[in-house]
């Protein structure tokens, strides 16, 4: 009797402690590393004034860029078919000029005094979308606003996992073969920049900037892009490039003046710096919430 | 004795062998998370086998089968037990001819296998579904490593080497060997259970935590020394004992090869990062060196083993511990 009751408690014990293992793991910190403004607790509502202006201007990379690398899809033959010259796309460089960086406020204060991170902006009921094609991710880099829909498509004749590995948010893995309907997913606390991948093609990788703002674009191929509906303001504006552990970043403060536009250009690569003082112009600005670059 | 029993943990040892290497495979091609479902795949018992699919549901599958075979070798173990079991219950109506295996803690033995590939399954399971947490995929790789130790040990205990008689060995020297082969099997155990924590610390596109990186290697030189030691008293001392000689020669043979195994797969590692996907020769260097780890350490097993069934304390030592024994009862 009291050797049953002993394999029962330890049975109990075991079940308890792998629960409580599971739960451990399932944990993940409140406050990582972000990066942009944090909205504070008595945070206001921002609502467009009408004299919004635009932080535009291109990326451009110095030097020589590395090559980019062909891949072999041996492994499922369906890529190749689809993308015969399948290769790695972490800088795509066309005529000195680098696509796929994140240009997004960091911080800053709006021409009231107040602090961007202050005010709270609505969310976009427009969903951002994210497609496994060619055996790529397109877009290979994209920003979205917490709590806004990511839809997730499979454009390709064979199956993926999109696999978001986040420090902030919880991992998320889902199969999507080919054919399934789009999956949906949203972050519910901001991170600079959750990395995706496909763990059955291991060289398909993307990134998601999550903001609690809607103030950020990504370079277009041909270096360009523009942040449209900034309140006037000085801001810390940080362009974010991939590489390395954690990515490059290279900062700028710039200065939107009401109804205006600033261009804040930006170099990677060898040696390469933010460049120069903003520029100001004077011109009506366009209020779009969120610029995704394919 | 029966042969058959004997070659039937051989046959499921190779298995969980094989299993190992489809396990390191599914771990250096990062492909454990190559479908979200758990057991099927995508939805399907049979999936498309490309990509890193054919990695994860290969391992899926082997590792089936080797269940099936430890659940076979387990009822072949308790046959008696399992026949009359069925008898008293009228559900056969002859006693079996077969009557299992006699020693009770050898068919203990095969129950705790079974049971360790039942959890180890689980545990498979827990690791797709939590999304690979670092616990939970370090205690996978490491209780493989047991449930081979287990399957090796079945087929120790059952084989004809083991049941004959061998001679009574006395011990010479001042250092036991059985005691330092334990420590060696032992610090191997934590060998295997830090080799695989720096596994699944960082995919192949990541580099190596450097204080991981540092015990492995101080775990390294541990493993050399106990286990050569152990291994070169052996051959200096009892030379003419092929039951002991054999293992402790594979054993050293086997731990020069994984220590070079080991040189390789970390240079090929560093170099992964800027690789566009894990490619072969990391993959199967890496690979490579995880089963070596397994071979090292179930020869060790095998040699503390054996040196339990043949040596017994010199005349020198059990006189001392009857000398001491004595003393105390004075006092």
């Amino acid at each position: 009797m009291f050797m049953k009751q002993t394999k029962v408690l330890l049975i109990l014990t075991i079940v308890l402690s792998l629960l409580a293992l599971a739960s451990a793991c399932g944990n993940k910190t409140e406050n990582g590393p972000g990066g942009e403004a944090t909205p504070a607790a008595n945070a206001k509502k921002f609502a467009p004034k009408g004299n919004e202006g635009t932080i535009s201007g291109a990326v451009a990379f110095t030097g020589t860029p590395p090559a980019p690398k062909k891949i072999a899809t041996d492994a499922d033959p369906a890529c190749g078919q689809k993308n015969p010259n399948l290769s790695t796309e972490d800088n795509v460089v066309t005529n000195g000029k680098l696509a796929n960086v994140l240009v997004y406020i960091k911080e800053g204060t709006l021409a009231d005094g107040t602090k961007i991170g202050d005010w709270t902006f609505d969310t976009p009921a427009t969903a951002v979308t994210l497609d496994q094609n060619g055996c790529h991710y397109k877009p290979h880099v994209s920003a979205v606003m917490v709590n806004q829909k990511l839809n997730i498509t499979n454009s390709d004749p064979t199956q993926h996992n999109i696999h978001f590995t986040p420090k902030n948010n919880p991992d998320w893995n889902q199969s999507q073969p080919n054919g399934a309907a789009p999956l949906s997913h949203s972050f519910a606390r901001s991170e600079i920049l959750v990395p995706v991948k496909c763990n059955q093609h291991p060289w398909m990788k993307a990134y998601v900037a999550v903001l609690k703002h809607p103030l950020a674009a990504v370079s277009a191929e041909d270096g360009s892009f523009s942040i449209k509906g900034v309140p006037p303001g000085t801001y810390t504006v940080v362009a974010w490039h991939e590489g390395g552990a954690a990515g490059t970043e290279k900062t700028m403060q710039v200065t939107v003046p009401a109804n205006g536009s600033v261009t804040a250009d930006f170099a990677f690569g060898e040696a390469a710096t933010a460049s120069g003082n903003p520029s100001l112009q004077m011109m009506p600005a366009l209020d779009v919430p969120m610029m995704v670059r394919h | 004795m029966n042969r058959g029993v004997h070659r039937f943990a051989l046959l499921l040892a190779g298995a969980t062998f094989f299993l190992i290497i489809a396990g390191a495979l599914v771990t250096s091609h990062d492909a454990g998370l190559a479908t979200s479902d758990w057991p099927l795949s995508n939805g399907q018992f049979f999936p498309k086998m490309v990509g890193n699919l054919f990695w994860e549901h290969g391992h899926r599958m082997v590792a089936t089968t080797v269940g099936f075979l430890t659940v076979c070798l387990t009822v072949y173990l308790y046959w008696e037990q399992i026949c009359n079991w069925l008898y008293r219950r009228g559900l056969i109506r002859n006693a079996p001819a077969y009557r299992g295996e006699p020693r009770r803690w050898v068919r203990r033995l095969g129950a705790i296998a079974l049971g360790t590939v039942i959890a180890q399954g689980l545990l498979g399971g827990l690791t797709v579904k939590l999304n690979l947490p670092l616990v939970v995929s370090a205690a996978h790789a490491t209780l493989a490593q047991l449930f081979f130790c287990t399957t090796v040990s079945l087929a120790v205990f059952t084989s004809r080497s083991w049941l004959k008689n061998q001679p009574t060995i006395e011990e010479q020297g001042s250092l036991a060997v059985r005691y330092i082969c334990i420590a060696a099997a032992a610090t191997i155990f934590l060998q295997l259970i830090i080799g695989a924590t720096l596994r699944h610390s960082a995919t192949w596109d990541q580099p190596l935590p450097t204080d991981l990186l540092l015990t492995h290697i101080g775990g390294a030189i541990a493993v050399t020394l106990l286990l050569g030691t152990a291994a070169v008293l052996i051959l200096l001392r009892h030379g003419s004992e092929t039951f002991l000689t054999r293992p402790a020669k594979i054993a050293l043979s086997l731990l020069a090869v994984q220590l070079f195994l080991g040189v390789a797969a970390y240079i090929t590692r560093v170099a992964s990062p800027n690789d566009p996907q894990p490619l072969n020769p990391m993959v199967g260097i890496t690979v490579a060196h995880v089963a070596c780890g397994a071979l090292v350490f179930a020869t060790t097993i095998v040699l503390a083993l054996r040196t339990f069934k043949v040596f017994r304390a010199s005349a020198a030592a059990f006189e001392f511990a009857t000398a001491e024994h004595k003393l105390k009862l004075e006092l």
